[in-house]
């Protein structure tokens, strides 16, 4: 066989799964990702992983992720382009702020979001919609 | 040219196709597999303080390349996880180089190895270092009940993250006991008292190599070495077995035996 | 016996091979043999099927002691089977010593088929022990009943 065709990298990230931030290594052979190490010298994890971490892989090719977003059409999730999701989400938004009140509305972040996608979404919450309802889901 | 880059390119220059040793990223250790002899990751390629369970890596390697000629930096208990790994039919050593690393004497003291060379020494010097027994002694000093306090406390604080069989070198089971709902309730944490521990620790009997991987990796620091270590312990003294000593006796518990070898039990 | 009341029974779970012991049980019973009745018994085809986590669940299950006979060695139906138990047993035995269970409340015996009086005698003497030992310290609280 080829060399070419063997490839073995071990990519350093940060787990997402919550905010404690461990370290990483992604394992991706031959160009598809196949598992997790736990770095070993980070400074917060120290080499040690939870048992979200050690399958923090697990979810990158299961065949339930969602990878278009659906609208549900007559109760039956339908896909469909991404601008045709956007408006009727704006919409959706919209109209509950409009016959309810800003209130009525909540928005719940993601720890596997970076600062930046966090910040934007607490912004976009309290200067456009109006509200303090914000949660997360790694304040467990 | 440092010695280890001087061998990863005469192994490459040689037969092998890869060569799977530690480099160094931005300061961090990590597993590196060097496919070609123009990499730069030959440069940066360290034998670096840390240690990874190679041997999972070389499993996955050899299972998707089987004719792949690899080489492998190895320390001693890379090299015997390697040799038990190959009766267990898992790894093939014929198709593996290994280039011997010695661990220096504070290496070998900080983890209480009592082998901590592999056979051939390339790199570094042979130290020889007493097998740190010191709390499986203290443990036996105890009675019943206090030393079976002591482990519940020990596990009380295990989160179940299967972080000592995920990283444990000589763990390769595609359905592990530990996820059998009938032994190991799912959803409990901490894990009932002793089936979970018990069950890992009956598993690495004549298995374990004593890397301490399991340890180093455990977020709750429970001293598990030390059940493994002594599930070594019984087997050297029970049935006269040594994981990853010899390359071709084979673990009693894997075959039946002969009549002879029972009757000098007990 | 700390907290115990002494009419407190302890129970006993003994596996016995189809071949000899399960039959060295049948012959105790035919000849009237007295043994005590704390013990519940599970037939197997050799004791070589019994895989280390099965005693694991026993005493998981709040039995106090697990015995395990099978026919002498030499005499196994399967021929060999009962070697593996005999390495199996005593890794196993000490891994539990090690955790903290009392060695008495494990015990291997070969009792043949021709053997009654010797099955009747080993349980008499296992549970004689066990019962000195006490309920086990994995017992489940809300499993005693």
């Amino acid at each position: 066989m080829s060399e070419k065709d063997l490839s073995y990298e071990l990519i350093p990230s940060t787990c997402a799964y919550c905010g404690t931030g461990c370290g990483v290594l992604l394992e991706v052979m031959d160009g598809r990702l196949s598992g997790v190490l736990p770095q070993k010298d980070h400074p917060v994890s120290k080499g040690a992983l939870c048992l979200k971490g050690w399958s923090s892989h697990e979810f990158v090719y299961s065949p339930r992720r969602l990878d278009k977003p659906m609208i549900r059409k007559d109760g039956v999730p339908v896909e469909c382009e991404w601008e045709e999701a956007l408006k009727v989400v704006a919409e959706g938004l919209q109209k509950a702020r409009n016959e309810h009140g800003p209130d009525a509305v909540g928005f719940f972040t993601s720890a596997r979001c970076t600062n930046e996608e966090n910040y934007l979404l607490q912004k976009f919450a309290r200067a456009v919609i109006g509200t303090n309802n914000v949660d997360h889901c790694a304040r467990l | 040219m440092s010695g280890l880059e001087q061998i990863i390119r005469e192994k490459l220059a040689n037969g092998s196709d890869a060569f799977l040793c530690l480099k160094n990223q931005a300061g961090v250790s990590v597993p590196v597999l060097i496919t070609s002899p123009d990499s730069e990751d030959i440069e940066v390629a360290e034998l670096g303080e840390v240690r990874y369970p190679l041997g999972k890596i070389l499993i996955a390697l050899q299972k998707e390349h089987p004719d792949t000629r690899l080489a492998v930096v190895v320390r001693g208990c890379d090299e015997r996880a390697f040799i038990e790994l190959s009766k267990l039919e898992q790894l093939d050593l014929d198709k593996l180089v290994m280039i011997g690393v010695a661990c220096t004497p504070e290496e070998a003291e900080a983890c209480g190895c009592a082998k901590p060379y592999p056979e051939d020494v390339t790199l570094g010097e042979k130290v020889e270092n007493p097998r740190g027994l010191e709390t499986i002694e203290r443990l036996e000093s105890m009675s019943d009940s206090e030393r079976m306090q002591w482990w519940k406390e020990e596990f009380s604080r295990c989160i179940k993250c299967y972080g000592c069989r995920n990283i444990c070198p000589m763990c390769f089971c595609k359905d592990c006991s530990l996820e059998n709902p009938h032994l190991v309730e799912p959803g409990v944490i901490p894990p009932e008292f002793p089936s979970f521990h018990i069950i890992r620790a009956l598993d690495m009997a004549g298995r374990c190599i004593d890397c301490g991987l399991c340890e180093e990796s455990c977020p709750a620091e429970i001293p598990l070495r030390s059940l493994y270590r002594k599930m070594q312990e019984i087997m050297a003294d029970k049935l006269d077995y040594r994981a990853g000593e010899s390359r071709d006796e084979k673990s009693p518990l894997s075959f039946l035996g002969e009549e002879a070898e029972i009757k000098n039990l007990e | 016996m700390e907290g115990m009341s002494v009419s407190e029974e302890v129970r006993i779970l003994a596996f016995l091979c189809n071949w000899c012991s399960y039959a060295g049980a049948d012959l105790a019973g035919v000849s009237r043999l007295q043994y005590p009745a704390n013990v519940l018994d599970v037939r197997v085809m050799c004791t070589g099927t019994i895989s280390t986590y099965f005693v694991v669940k026993a005493f998981q299950e709040g039995m106090d002691g697990v015995l395990i006979a099978g026919c002498h060695i030499g005499d196994c139906h399967y021929l060999k089977g009962n070697y593996m138990t005999a390495k199996r047993f005593q890794v196993l035995r000490d891994a539990l010593k090690f955790l903290g269970l009392e060695e008495g409340r494990l015990r291997l015996e070969w009792v043949s088929a021709a053997e009654g009086e010797k099955y009747a005698e080993v349980i008499r003497s296992f549970s004689d022990e066990v019962q000195a030992l006490g309920p086990s310290p994995l017992r489940k609280k809300d499993k005693t009943a």
